[in-house]
């Protein structure tokens, strides 16, 4: 575990790592309170909308532990793992109980495909306890005619939002709430430079838990708690080992970051969107409010699903350098695996910046089920320990 | 439901290789390489499309341009699989992945695709294509941004995407609607959208090669394949009406697939045409392709290229014969679209969007094949499920369930379409034979 004591001692952090493990915990406590609550599948459907008609979103994900028994009735085998998991849940009742409506963003294929079979199993058997969804069909491709297509399309989620609510919403709210993700955002930046600046103070794990938590919570009392642990953190003990930026495949919980850290490395920045991704870009309060939802969710920094791999290497490039990285983890599950074709040129480029990288490609879902992996490394450690990497 | 035609007095011919069969497969040789003469001659521009990039737009202002599925067909039928797997391993990417779609990627790393060999016979497949001054694919997969963002770095050559937006309106009978009323097929918003995406298109086409569109070219070269497609449903419904019937697939997937590659020019018409005109002589002959007919059965999935010979295994034995794909079926209900001098690019717009989702989108995929079922009289459907293809991901399940909750027994098995190395005759044959025997006969006996 590399929660460090420092960490579990702290009130805040405690509360964040409470979220963070009792994912329905505070969905069941809004629905208790009568609030409605909406889960959100994909990485762009836009909580500043949610959160403006006064509904909770939460990020849907996955149980490791269980069985697929109705997934693998109804998906192929190119679905990737942490996918299918989530959708074992939101067709066998399991959300049912936890949220009132699904939003589902076409963020990458598998999601897509995900949003066409979920219609056609609710047409083929109405019975089944899926929460009514909405699809948000936003285009990443950076043209004005995708701009305004754009704004067309989350004018329409704003609609269903609206028929979910029972109620209009009012564009200040959308500002309001626009203001909200920003100051949230902002504390998480905050929190950021504590993992990846000259000193280190906050670890991956640590760092994933704050991050993470806001995913399950109401996003005012989230940024209050990132605040305070920030706060705290100052004084947390200065973290020692090479420096490692963290690319690849999507991670739901921190088995992974706890392997790296075993192996003696510091996570100091990401790409997913769990991570670092997760606050990148602010909601423009001064633009109106749908291009504003626009301008956040289009021109953040591109995904690994949605770019070409000269976007990707670029972005990479910078990220590591932001970070201060000594090397990089290019890691992907099987199945998941179109981050393979932007690789070949990210690890070039760090090559000829004498950064060094190791590559973990067909890996299986949980993380702790590949054999070898924690040896790896170790070894990768050790590598760049030599190579004066021990900061 | 078309009307049931049975030839008086059936004789034994057994058709397996119709004439326009084999002129397809010779004439893309001659034009692939009268157009890459051309290309080097002229020094324009020349340009790789991804399948479902509406190439009616380049045919209107005739940029010539090859078909990325196309293009691997040929570097597959040449065996470049291994040279290819192992340039991709050497610059350091994976050669399982998305592999069909990137047999053109990995030529681009082939420092010898131009070069001859000692005996002077060319490295490259049919001497490697032309230079590639533009690349441009659909957004279709997530894949398509990187195969085709790093083609073109490779060539040098100008990278153009097209977004594809997703259908909120589904009407199960789309191969009704397609032809004449597209507007209400799809959403209003994503007929415009597609229409804007043409006009872009047409503008970039304009600005890199200096070539002016003309709307009267694109509605003459919709015309064409208009005509072009009303022979092949001409021919699907000749086939789905005749008992026994005159072709089986291993003649008609080549014989219109690689005719499609080239719609729109004069001669994929004439050739549809000389299909059709072809396969009505020999019903009118009452020759059949398995005289002792007995079983019908639907191929569904992209054919095997590696193993053609399968579909004819079980004809003898069983008189099961593989009558239908969706080659010819598509081409008979998904691209024709009426009237299109009212406005041309609308027309188009209505046919590339719905090209993938045609195939791929449940429901739209198992509503038509249960029409298809039901107008061919079809007796079994054999249904290869591709393994691991995010973009060819389909709603299997769904088909199957809706297929077999008609009455229809259904095969399917999970395999790769492009690995022979995955393909096993042998065990592939035992299925099929345990499938006819338990589910088809097996069910006329229950009767």
């Amino acid at each position: 575990m590399h929660i460090r004591d420092c960490a579990l001692q702290d009130p805040a952090f405690a509360q964040l790592l409470d979220a963070y493990e009792n994912r329905d915990k505070a969905a069941n406590q809004w629905r208790a309170g009568g609030g409605k609550v909406v889960g959100k599948m994909g990485f762009d459907v836009p909580d500043e909308l949610i959160i403006a008609a006064d509904m909770l979103p939460i990020q849907i994900c996955a149980d490791p532990e269980k069985e697929l028994k109705e997934t693998n009735k109804y998906l192929e085998f190119a679905f990737e793992p942490v996918v299918r998991a989530q959708f074992e849940k939101l067709i066998d009742g399991t959300y049912a109980d936890q949220i009132d409506y699904l939003a589902i963003s076409n963020s990458t294929d598998v999601i897509i495909r995900i949003y066409l079979y979920l219609r056609e199993l609710h047409r083929q058997e109405p019975e089944r306890p899926i929460p009514e969804f909405s699809f948000i069909d936003i285009l990443f491709t950076r043209h004005r005619l995708h701009q305004t297509r754009n704004e067309f399309v989350l004018d329409l989620f704003r609609k269903d939002v609206e028929r979910w609510a029972g109620h209009p919403i009012a564009d200040e709210d959308i500002r309001r709430a626009g203001a909200i993700c920003n100051e949230n955002r902002s504390a998480l930046r905050a929190m950021a430079e504590l993992r990846r600046g000259k000193e280190v103070h906050i670890s991956g794990s640590e760092a994933f838990v704050i991050i993470s938590a806001g995913l399950f919570m109401e996003r005012t009392a989230h940024t209050a708690l990132v605040r305070a642990v920030t706060q705290a953190a100052k004084q947390w003990p200065v973290l020692k080992g090479p420096r490692v930026f963290f690319t690849g495949a999507e991670q739901e919980d921190t088995t992974l970051y706890e392997m790296i850290e075993n192996a003696g490395m510091v996570v100091v920045g990401d790409d997913i969107n769990w991570g670092d991704r997760y606050y990148d870009r602010d909601y423009n309060t001064n633009y109106p409010v749908i291009r504003a939802l626009v301008d956040r969710y289009m021109l953040r920094e591109f995904s690994a699903k949605k770019a070409t791999p000269q976007e990707r290497m670029g972005a990479l490039d910078w990220e590591v350098d932001a970070a201060g990285a000594q090397g990089v983890i290019f890691y992907t599950h099987l199945y998941d695996e179109v981050a393979c074709f932007d690789m070949p040129k990210q690890r070039k480029s760090l090559e000829s910046r004498g950064i060094r990288h190791i590559t973990f490609g067909r890996m299986v879902w949980p993380e702790n089920r590949n054999q070898g992996l924690q040896e790896k490394l170790n070894q990768f450690a050790e590598e760049l320990k030599a190579e004066g990497g021990d900061q | 439901m078309a009307e049931e035609r049975k030839p008086a007095g059936s004789k034994s011919t057994v058709v397996k290789k119709l004439k326009a069969t084999a002129a397809a497969g010779a004439y893309q040789k001659q034009w692939f390489f009268s157009m890459k003469e051309r290309v080097e001659r002229e020094g324009c521009d020349f340009a790789i499309l991804n399948a479902d990039v509406p190439m009616e737009i380049f045919r209107a202002m005739d940029i010539p341009f090859v078909v990325n599925q196309w293009w691997a067909a040929i570097c597959s039928a040449k065996r470049m699989g291994r040279k290819y797997a192992g340039l991709m391993l050497e610059n350091g990417y994976r050669p399982d992945l998305n592999s069909y779609d990137s047999q053109a990627l990995a030529e681009s790393f082939d420092p010898d695709d131009h070069k001859v060999d000692a005996d002077g016979n060319p490295m490259g497949p049919w001497g490697g294509l032309p230079p590639v001054t533009i690349a441009i694919t659909r957004l279709t997969g997530d894949a398509q941004n990187k195969i085709f963002g790093l083609l073109a770095e490779n060539h040098g050559a100008a990278l153009y995407t097209m977004e594809n937006t997703v259908a909120r309106k589904t009407p199960l009978n789309w191969y009704e609607l397609a032809p004449d009323r597209w507007e209400e097929l799809y959403d209003k918003d994503r007929l415009d959208m597609a229409v804007e995406e043409l006009k872009e298109l047409i503008r970039f086409l304009e600005t890199k090669t200096g070539r002016m569109f003309d709307m009267n070219r694109l509605e003459h070269v919709l015309n064409l394949i208009n005509e072009q497609e009303g022979y092949y449903k001409k021919t699907r419904d000749l086939i789905a009406s005749t008992h026994p019937v005159p072709v089986t697939v291993v003649d008609t997937i080549n014989a219109v697939m690689q005719a499609q590659w080239q719609r729109g020019t004069e001669w994929a018409t004439a050739h549809a045409k000389s299909l059709y005109e072809e396969i009505k002589a020999l019903v009118d002959k009452g020759e059949a392709a398995v005289p002792n007919e007995k079983y019908r059965l639907m191929w569904l999935g992209r054919g095997i290229w590696q193993d053609f010979g399968f579909y004819q295994r079980f004809e003898k034995k069983y008189g099961a014969v593989f009558m239908w794909s969706m080659y010819l079926a598509m081409g008979a209900d998904a691209y024709i679209r009426n009237h299109v001098e009212e406005d041309p690019l609308r027309a188009l717009a209505a046919r590339f969007i719905g090209m993938e989702d045609f195939l791929h989108m449940p429901p739209w995929n198992s509503s038509w094949y249960l029409q298809q079922i039901k107008q061919n009289g079809i007796d079994g459907v054999v249904y290869m499920v591709p393994e691991n293809d995010m973009q060819a991901v389909e709603g299997s399940y769904f088909i199957k369930k809706a297929l077999e909750d008609a009455g229809i027994p259904v095969l399917s098995f999970n395999a790769d379409p492009v690995d022979p190395g995955k393909w096993n005759a042998e065990t592939m044959t035992h299925m099929v034979e345990e499938f006819i025997e338990k589910r088809i006969i097996g069910k006329e006996t229950n009767k």
